[in-house]
């Protein structure tokens, strides 16, 4: 402020037109005081029609009565629409610019004059800054400008954008704060995009391009409120690259947006915008087409590309984009440009440059590039018609830059393309026929050209980085010199070039290869150290005290030498770590060595290539060093110093270490071994297991089997105790076995009928066997009946017989008695007969006579009887001889059957001897099935013990019952 | 990668609730235990599946810190949906909800749903609000209510895919006006629309006026 007071105060003091000054002073005044709204928009409109003239006097003067107006006169938008255009021409270094530049020149007295001469731009931004500081002071005036852009009155509108635009420009952040706190503030901004008035739309843009510079809030923001969609939308409806300036202020606008953003670009990702730029590359073949315009929006848009796979970017996101470049094709539309004719050099170029980041680290990208052809004839691989580019002088050099860019993003985490290129060069693989990449390469390292060497070399490196398969291989490579010459190793070549000094870019570019090749790789450091002239030289280049050119390649000869002493395996006896210490030590010296070898990073070509990975130099001199070659060095300084320094003590001691080392290493490779054998042994059990397994299932089926089989031997045992049973009939106790186990329902059944069969015979027998017991009690009673008299053990036909003899005798007694009575009878009668003779006469006589004589009938008839008892008695002795004789031949047929009966005692012992054997094979089959059922559980199949406990327990019931009924029948 | 409607979602709430973990357990399916700060908005995207019909969820996460409140309040406005955190372990953030509802209805659009999310269920131990208060305070405010994790991944996809399902709901309803983007839908680029050809020619021809 104390400058633009001074600025005033000069201008006042000098006096030049005071009448302006008076002029704005009275408008000023009007509009402060006057009542009437229309006087204060005249003064209003007087003053916006001095603001160019008079720029500082009406800023300074009119300032806060302008903003008074925005505030009190918001209703009358014409007096808003001076007012803005006023403050915008107060506040505008543009205006100015354009139209009051002779006036300020004439305004000022000649020695201030000359002092703006010299900066005439910076005097006038500063006023500009100065009066937008004075305006946002208040933030409430912002907030007011913002307020007012919500009129559609296109004369408030417009005038009301370009102000706050300029606000934007000369105060950004400030501003930008401003706009952030207040309510819908940038949302409010983005409704301008949707205006149908396209003056108000750009410069709405331009307006949103100053609002998103560089601020991440209002970036996402804008974004959030559908920018993007609304911004493709315009590049579309414009024409795409055809469009006009709108196009590429959409396309500086979404720049903003996403330029290191990372939540935008996911946004612009997820969105599928990726989708949406294919078309701004089908930009066919029509070469009349390209004008400074079109030019312009497609390297925007190549840009914009660039935005979302930059090297810079988190590797997930630049990935996914990369992925979703392939797969939507827009990866593929530019490889159509690169490949087009007619496209124009810087667009080319750009387009190479995209190409190479869409495709850097993405294997699947990468292979398409190698598969892309050259639309010529015969076709030729892209890769080899861009190399064809690099290597030859009479393209732009930004554009052989470009090529090397996209070689190297084609080669970068990319082991196959690296085989691919190195195997170009083996001898088994060359091509004669066609031109290859390797070829190529080779050309441009030993062409005359150090640009091309250069190149070729970094390029060559790059198919070498981190892949020490193609270190080796690289080895094997045999150039023809000349005709007549042996073929020299690649190697070998870059050496002797190296040796004959030639420009400082070409043989800086040999040395970067050289270094790259070396590292990591002993085989190759012993084919370098095996050319005995290599170490000398490299000494020679150390030592020497050569101007400042040459210290970049001193510097590089250092690492080179240090890279032998470091990865050097001491196989060749010339050249150990040992002695090539002690050359430094000799020849050169540690501390130079080191001061030399530290040239590298201090040098300002070193720094700028360490920043990103894409070669950009301002001029082909200033190509020294690779990207990826300041990371090597970065790596190796260090520890080539190191071991440098190192004395040949503690060489010896890390050499003593390293054995240890190795011994550990051994220790471990031996452990290593071991856990592998026990791996072995591991999967062997593990086979083993599953073959036991297998066996167990095996042997499952077996028992399941086994237990069918003593289910079946079971079987076979009742069967057999039938069998006995049927060859014993009298043993009649074996049947109740047959329920031991019985597992299947129909077999009891079968059993129970069985030994329902069974209980049957053994009923038969049993009444046979009484039977015959009672026949044989009979006998024996007869006998002893016929004996000795014995009333036991009497048969029915002896006791029949007594009985008849019993009767007999009792008829005999009643007979003899009645024999007595009637003799008695007789003897009364004759007693009767005599007194009645005595008494009664003659008549009583006739009577007893008759009496008499039927007496004497009566006797006759009992004399009969009496005789044919007689008879009866002799005849009943007869009988009873007969009998004695039955008696005797039942006598003799006891004793047939006593014997029977001792045979059949016999029998059954034996019987019964033969069922104590099968008990004691059942015992056995029972201990079995137990056992059986034992390794069954151990099997972890489940057994129902109480089943087969129970039944066992009933077949011991039965065969205690067996034994009873057994005892009984003894 | 074609779908039927665009949600658009912002997550609020007090900071350290939880809101960046129930993104990234939506989007990622992982928990982060330690998550820095969110600064200002973070985006995040996911597809889901409603009515067999494929809905793109476009969610930003907001920071919870105060210093960073009117950047957050410049994303209600374009929101089809809210997600209000709170974290039960922490009575305050259950406190703090009124605040968080006033500011999201009055810069909201009237009809962006709102779901009440009390996240941190699996700190049962040092539970300070009760599921009950969570569910009053929700249905107080006519807000759709659910206790999350995002540790353990417990109703995270419900809270995301319920909200969803109630923007669709209303949107059958007729209450939204789909063709006004700046209520965070979107209809897919399948779906019958405007024909891509109409605004083209129609801009085409407004460019040739000027």
């Amino acid at each position: 402020m104390n400058f633009l007071r001074g600025v005033m105060g000069g201008q006042q003091s000098s006096g030049v037109q005071p009448s302006g000054a008076e002029t704005i002073q009275k408008l000023c005044d009007r509009v402060a005081s006057s009542t009437l709204l229309d006087d204060r928009r005249d003064a209003v409109r007087a003053l916006k029609s001095l603001s160019k003239k008079y720029r500082l006097e009406v800023g300074t003067q009119a300032m806060d009565h302008l903003l008074n107006v925005l505030q009190t006169d918001r209703a009358d938008s014409e007096i808003i629409g001076y007012a803005l255009d006023t403050l915008y021409n107060i506040l505008s270094n543009d205006a100015e610019e354009a139209v009051g530049h002779s006036r300020t020149w004439s305004l000022l007295p000649r020695d201030t004059a000359e002092s703006e001469e010299e900066n005439p731009q910076a005097q006038t931004d500063d006023l500009g800054v100065q009066f937008t500081e004075m305006f946002i002071k208040q933030q409430e005036n912002v907030t007011i400008l913002l307020s007012i852009l919500e009129e559609f009155d296109f004369h408030v509108r417009w005038p009301g954008v370009k102000l706050l635009t300029c606000l934007l420009k000369q105060q950004g952040p400030q501003v930008q704060q401003i706009i952030l706190v207040s309510p819908m503030g940038v949302s409010r901004l983005m409704d301008l995009l949707d205006d149908s008035r396209e003056v108000i739309r750009n410069d709405g843009l331009l307006l949103l391009q100053q609002l998103t510079k560089s601020n991440a809030a209002i970036q996402k923001i804008v974004a959030f409120e559908n920018a993007f969609e609304r911004l493709l939308d315009i590049i579309t409806e414009e024409g795409n690259s055809d469009g006009g300036i709108v196009v590429e202020d959409c396309l500086l606008l979404l720049q903003n947006l996403l330029k290191y953003n990372n939540s935008n670009q996911n946004f612009f990702k997820e969105g599928s915008y990726i989708q949406r730029m294919k078309p701004w590359f089908e930009v066919g073949d029509d070469n009349s087409g390209w004008s400074a315009q079109k030019v312009t929006n497609l390297h925007l848009m190549l840009q914009l590309v660039r935005v979302l796979v930059s090297p810079g970017n988190p590797p997930g996101a630049t990935s996914s984009c990369q992925k979703f470049m392939y797969q939507c094709g827009l990866l593929q539309q530019l490889c159509i440009i690169l490949m087009a004719t007619g496209v124009p050099a810087d667009i080319l170029t750009e387009t190479i440059n995209t190409v190479s980041e869409v495709i850097r680290g993405s294997q699947v990208n990468q292979d398409y590039f190698a598969s892309v052809n050259a639309p010529s004839n015969p076709p030729r691989p892209a890769i080899v018609v861009l190399l064809m580019s690099m290597v030859n002088e009479r393209q732009p050099f930004v554009l052989r830059c470009a090529v090397l860019y996209c070689f190297q993003c084609f080669l970068y985490k990319n082991q196959k393309g690296q085989g691919e290129i190195v195997a170009t060069l083996l001898p088994s693989t060359i091509d004669a026929t066609s031109l290859s990449a390797g070829q190529l390469l080779c050309g441009g390292l030993f062409s005359t050209d150090s640009l091309s060497n250069w190149c070729a070399a970094v390029a060559l490196a790059h198919a070498l980085l981190e892949n020490s398969t193609q270190k080796e291989q690289l080895l094997r490579v045999q150039l023809a010199t000349s005709i007549g010459n042996p073929p020299v190793s690649l190697l070998q070549q870059c050496t002797n070039i190296l040796a004959q000094g030639s420009k400082v870019q070409t043989r800086v570019g040999l040395l970067m290869l050289l270094c790259t090749w070396l590292t990591n790789c002993p085989i190759a450091v012993t084919h370098f150290l095996h050319n005995a002239s290599n170490v000398p030289f490299l000494t020679a280049q150390i030592s020497e005290n050569l101007g400042e050119e040459e210290q970049l390649v001193q510097g590089l000869c250092a690492l080179l030498l240090g890279i032998c002493i470091y990865y050097n395996d001491n196989s060749l006896e010339s050249n150990t770590k040992e002695k090539l210490k002690q050359l430094i030590e000799k020849r050169i010296g540690k501390e130079i060595f080191t001061e030399k070898l530290g040239f590298i990073t201090k040098h300002e070509f070193y720094s700028k290539a360490a920043q990103k990975p894409q070669p950009s130099f301002s001029s082909p001199d200033h190509m020294m060093f690779d990207h990826e070659f300041t990371k090597l060095v970065k790596e190796l300084e260090a520890v080539i110093i190191k071991a440098i320094y190192k004395s040949s003590e503690e060489d010896k001691k890390e050499e003593e270490v390293k054995k240890s080392l190795e011994q550990h290493d051994n220790i471990i490779s031996h452990y290593k071994n071991v856990i592998r054998e026990q791996d072995l042994q591991l999967e062997e059990l593990k086979q083993t297991v599953s073959t036991l397994q297998a066996k167990n299932e095996q042997f499952q089926t077996t028992v399941s089997q086994q237990v069918a089989q003593i289910q079946q031997h079971k079987d076979q045992y009742n069967l057999l105790k039938v069998q006995l049973g049927k060859d014993n009939q009298h043993h009649n106790s074996h049947n109740s076995n047959a329920q031991i186990n019985g597992f299947q329902s129909e077999e009891v059944s079968r059993l129970k009928e069985e030994i329902e069969e069974l209980k049957k015979q053994h009923d038969l027998l049993q009444g046979e066997l009484s039977e015959k017991n009672t026949l044989i009690e009979n006998l024996s009673c007869n006998q002893a009946a016929g004996q000795t008299e014995q009333t036991t053990g009497v048969s029915e036909q002896v006791t029949e017989l007594q009985k008849e003899m019993e009767t007999l005798r009792s008829q005999l007694h009643v007979q003899s008695t009645e024999i007595n009575r009637l003799q008695a009878e007789r003897m009364e009668l004759l007693q009767k007969v005599e007194a009645s003779a005595t008494v009664t006469a003659s008549g009583d006589s006739a009577s007893a006579a008759s009496k008499n004589n039927d007496y004497e009938e009566k006797i006759a008839g009992l004399l009969r009887e009496l005789s044919s008892l007689k008879d009866e008695v002799n005849l009943l002795s007869v009988e009873k001889s007969t009998l004695k004789r039955e008696l005797d031949s039942a006598h003799s047929t006891t004793a047939i059957l006593q014997d029977e009966k001792l045979k059949l005692g016999q029998e059954v012992s034996e019987s019964k001897k033969e069922q104590d054997d099968l008990l004691i094979l059942l015992a056995d089959q029972d201990q079995k099935i137990l056992s059986l059922k034992n390794k069954l559980k151990e099997l972890g199949e489940q057994v129902d013990d109480e089943d087969d406990l129970e039944s066992g327990d009933a077949g011991d019931e039965d065969d205690l019952d067996e034994e009873d009924s057994r005892d009984d029948d003894m | 990668m074609a779908y039927a409607y665009l949600f658009k979602y912002i997550i609020i709430g007090d900071t350290g609730v939880g809101k960046s973990c129930l993104l990234l357990q939506f989007t990622d399916k992982r928990f982060q235990p330690v998550h820095d700060l969110t600064i200002g908005v973070e985006f995040g995207a996911r597809m889901i599946t409603i009515d067999g019909k494929q809905i793109k969820l476009q969610i930003w996460d907001t920071a919870g810190q105060e210093s960073f409140r009117s950047i957050t309040r410049s994303y209600y406005r374009g929101a089809a949906g809210a997600l209000l955190v709170y974290d039960i372990t922490r009575r305050d953030t259950f406190n703090h909800l009124t605040t968080w509802l006033e500011d999201a209805r009055q810069h909201s659009n009237s009809n962006m749903v709102i779901m009440l999310i009390a996240n941190k269920s699996d700190l049962e131990s040092r539970r300070e609000v009760k599921k009950e208060e969570g569910e009053a305070f929700a249905r107080e405010h006519g807000l759709i209510f659910m206790e999350t994790s995002a540790k353990t991944a417990s109703n995270v996809e419900e809270a995301f895919i319920n909200t969803a399902k109630e923007i669709y709901e209303k949107i059958q309803e007729g209450v939204f006006d789909i063709n006004n983007e700046a209520n965070g839908i979107k209809i897919g680029p399948q779906n019958p629309m405007p024909g891509p050809t109409g605004p083209h020619n129609a801009g085409q021809a407004g460019g040739s006026c000027c």
